[in-house]
């Protein structure tokens, strides 16, 4: 849950997917928008081009007809058309010199090389002054004279202008709707898987009666949540049965054990017991004791392999657990002439069962300190390492196989069975079954020389980093 | 528990209830292990208790509501009506009544769960008479001295300070560390009651399992060795099969 938590919105899938949404969206909206702009701005050139085509041909036919004379007239009756329509005319000797027109200047530095060459013109008239874009149309008459028709482009390139303006507003608005919609979306989106999540991870730490709300919208998470929860429900029975199961095997192990060494104590009191009844009882008390903890082992190792949760789990500081054990086992290991060292950040909280955890921890140390011989070294760690709680024991004694540290892991593996050692073996099975009850990995590692067990815990909820609890009060 | 071998010395253990109890001391057993039930009623008869029997759950909630006890000790499983709400029904018609919860369970959550109902103490079953016995008599005393909250312990010449957290021994103070003094505390407020193993873990390590290695009989030695040390009478006192003690003894 963490993990999506860090990075909170953005790194949902449903933000990935409106991202990608709002992406196309805008990509669509500006194809549209743009390629209706380019037309436009097509047409309205078009437009003028024939224009300005015909008026060439109409002054060449004139040309043709009345020569230079009847052209010039042709020009200087047209020439009052320029406050009406913006229409631009000249007649130019073949030196580009005015003989006509109402332009002043021949605007071009000599022949132009576009078939539509474009200038600007200074219009000056009573009061005011202003520069008009004009586009023109150039042709050279039989005689060498030069004829320049012209138009106005100052009315459409406000038109063109006014719809760029439009156009890129358009767009805009629609990334800006887009990505509010596709944010909000996640954001709804994100916010119910969020729930389905966040219940998952209640009921794992142990909130078993948990179930998924349904909002009553008839939706696809509202099935969803109803299919979930009838998962949940028949799981929740399992658990019961699974406990009752082994509630009841526990009591018809325990009950006989409990008659028989109930019996033995009774006789341990008879008044004046030979010797020779007293100690034959006393040695089979202390097996019925030894098979009464194998049997308590054995017991924890099934209920922890059959996957039913952990029961009631509560922050447990592992720092100070650890110190704990290490002050308890320290006066036996300095007995045994070994060393016992213990480096722990109290800082290090982790969700679980403190008795669990606590003999998971013995179970680690007991092993070692029946291991390690004499003038040997043990120490025990507890440290915070990439968001998750590190709890490793290492010794410097003779270490374990390859092979046989990788079985370690499994249930009921019978590791650590060394030959001349007393030991049942299922200590480290117990250790690993308490590992895997609290989502938690054990590896036995080579410590060169020596034995290394690293338990990697996932930390309490109650100590997550800074940027999971940002983005959870964003996501709240 | 772990090698408890339950040896009892009548002479001893006989002595040391008398003197704690003027009245006898009345207890009812819930248990439907008739035959168990029949050894452990012999037991405490034998150690000085009144003993009653109930043989299912519902004949010892009436029994227990009825009579003028001392302290329940109830099976957790029992026909008719669990051990757990045996408890829960007594708590609520207000008695305050000590129960000690016997369970052949013994997992962690009903430990938890049998303390949480009121039990006010829990032992998994098969366990050693010893051991029960040093329980009853930690409840039986626990329950009318819990109001004299003191300030120093004292036994014979050796004295604790709670609040400097100091300890003396004929006036000459002794160092020891937070833990050791919790463990002298723990058996200073039990003066003259055998503490088993066990009952150690619990309360000074809060450990409720049992380690394979001799941890609180070294803790002991190292405790024996910083108070008794060099003194005449020895205080700490190891009772065979069972656990330790701590009195002055009348030689």
């Amino acid at each position: 849950m963490r993990e999506v938590r860090r990075w909170g919105l953005f790194n949902t899938s449903a933000f990935r997917m409106s991202m990608g949404y709002t992406l196309l969206v805008t990509l669509a909206v500006c194809v549209t928008l743009g390629s209706t702009y380019l037309l436009t701005q097509s047409i309205i050139q078009g437009d003028v081009d024939l224009i300005l085509d015909t008026e060439l041909r109409s002054l060449e036919n004139q040309y043709v007809r009345s020569g230079i004379p009847g052209v010039t007239d042709e020009i200087n009756l047209r020439i009052d058309s320029w406050g009406r329509i913006g229409a631009v005319y000249m007649l130019a000797d073949p030196k580009f010199e005015r003989l006509a027109g109402n332009v002043t200047n021949w605007p071009f530095d000599g022949e132009p090389a576009e078939p539509w060459p474009e200038f600007r013109i200074e219009s000056i008239e009573p009061g005011q002054s202003s520069v008009h874009p004009v586009r023109a149309a150039v042709r050279k008459l039989p005689n060498g004279d030069w004829l320049l028709v012209g138009t106005d482009m100052s009315q459409d390139r406000r038109y063109v202008r006014t719809f760029q303006i439009a156009t890129l507003w358009g767009i805009g608005l629609s990334i800006l709707a887009a990505g509010i919609a596709g944010f909000s979306f996640s954001f709804r989106l994100a916010r119910r898987v969020g729930h389905v999540t966040d219940t998952c991870v209640r009921i794992m730490s142990g909130e078993q009666g948990h179930r998924l709300p349904v909002i009553g919208t008839s939706d696809e998470f509202d099935a969803l949540a109803a299919s979930v929860n009838r998962v949940l429900d028949r799981l929740e029975e399992q658990t019961r049965t699974l406990r009752a199961t082994f509630d009841s095997v526990a009591h018809d192990l325990r009950a006989p054990l409990h008659r028989l060494r109930t019996r033995m104590d009774a006789v341990l009191r008879l008044p004046a017991l030979e010797p020779g009844i007293r100690e034959p009882v006393e040695s089979s008390l202390r097996e019925v004791d030894r098979l009464q903890r194998t049997l308590a082992t054995l017991l924890q190792i099934a209920l922890a392999e059959s996957g039913a949760p952990l029961a009631s789990p509560a922050p447990v500081n592992l720092g100070e657990l650890a110190d704990e054990l290490v002050e308890l086992f320290e006066p036996v290991a300095r007995e045994r002439g070994l060393t016992l060292t213990g480096r722990a950040d109290h800082g290090v909280i982790v969700e679980g069962n403190r008795q669990l955890l606590a003999q998971l921890i013995t179970n680690l140390l007991e092993n070692a300190l029946k291991y390690v011989p004499s003038g040997g070294r043990i120490d025990v760690a507890v440290k915070r390492l990439a968001g998750h709680a590190h709890l490793v024991i290492s010794d410097d004694g003779p270490g374990m196989p390859a092979e046989e540290r990788q079985r370690a892991g499994q249930p009921f593996a019978r590791v650590g069975q060394r030959s001349g050692l007393e030991g049942s073996g299922l200590g480290l099975s117990l250790v690993s079954a308490i590992a895997r009850l609290h989502r938690a990995r054990l590896t036995l590692e080579s410590n060169d020389p020596g034995l290394r067990a690293v338990v990697t815990l996932p930390l309490s909820a109650a100590q997550a980093p800074s940027p999971a609890s940002l983005s959870r009060s964003m996501s709240a | 528990m772990a090698g408890a071998l339950g040896r009892a010395e009548p002479g001893s253990s006989a002595s040391n209830h008398s003197a704690v109890h003027s009245r006898s001391v009345h207890i009812l057993l819930i248990e439907d292990d008739t035959e168990a039930a029949r050894v452990l009623v012999t037991g405490l008869r034998e150690s000085g208790y009144t003993v009653d029997h109930a043989a299912d759950g519902r004949e010892g909630l009436s029994r227990a509501l009825a009579g003028k006890l001392d302290l329940i000790v109830t099976d957790r499983m029992l026909p008719h009506m669990d051990g757990l709400a045996i408890i829960q029904q007594l708590r609520r018609a207000r008695l305050t009544t000590p129960v000690l919860v016997l369970s052949a369970l013994g997992t962690v959550d009903d430990r938890i769960r049998g303390l949480k109902a009121g039990g006010d103490d829990y032992l998994t079953k098969p366990f050693a008479f010893a051991e029960l016995l040093a329980r009853i008599e930690a409840l039986l005393r626990r329950s009318p001295s819990a109001a004299a909250e003191s300030t120093v312990l004292r036994v014979a010449d050796l004295e604790f300070d709670l609040l400097a957290r100091k300890v003396t021994r004929a006036g000459e103070q002794i160092e020891l560390t937070a833990r050791e003094q919790k463990l002298l505390e723990f058996l200073m407020r039990r003066e003259g009651q055998v503490v088993t193993r066990t009952m150690l873990l619990e309360g000074v390590w809060d450990l409720h399992f049992d380690p394979q290695s001799n941890l609180v009989d070294v803790h002991i030695s190292r405790l024996r060795q910083a108070i008794d040390r060099g003194a005449e009478r020895p205080l700490i006192h190891t009772v065979r099969g069972s656990g330790y003690v701590l009195r002055e003894e009348e030689e």
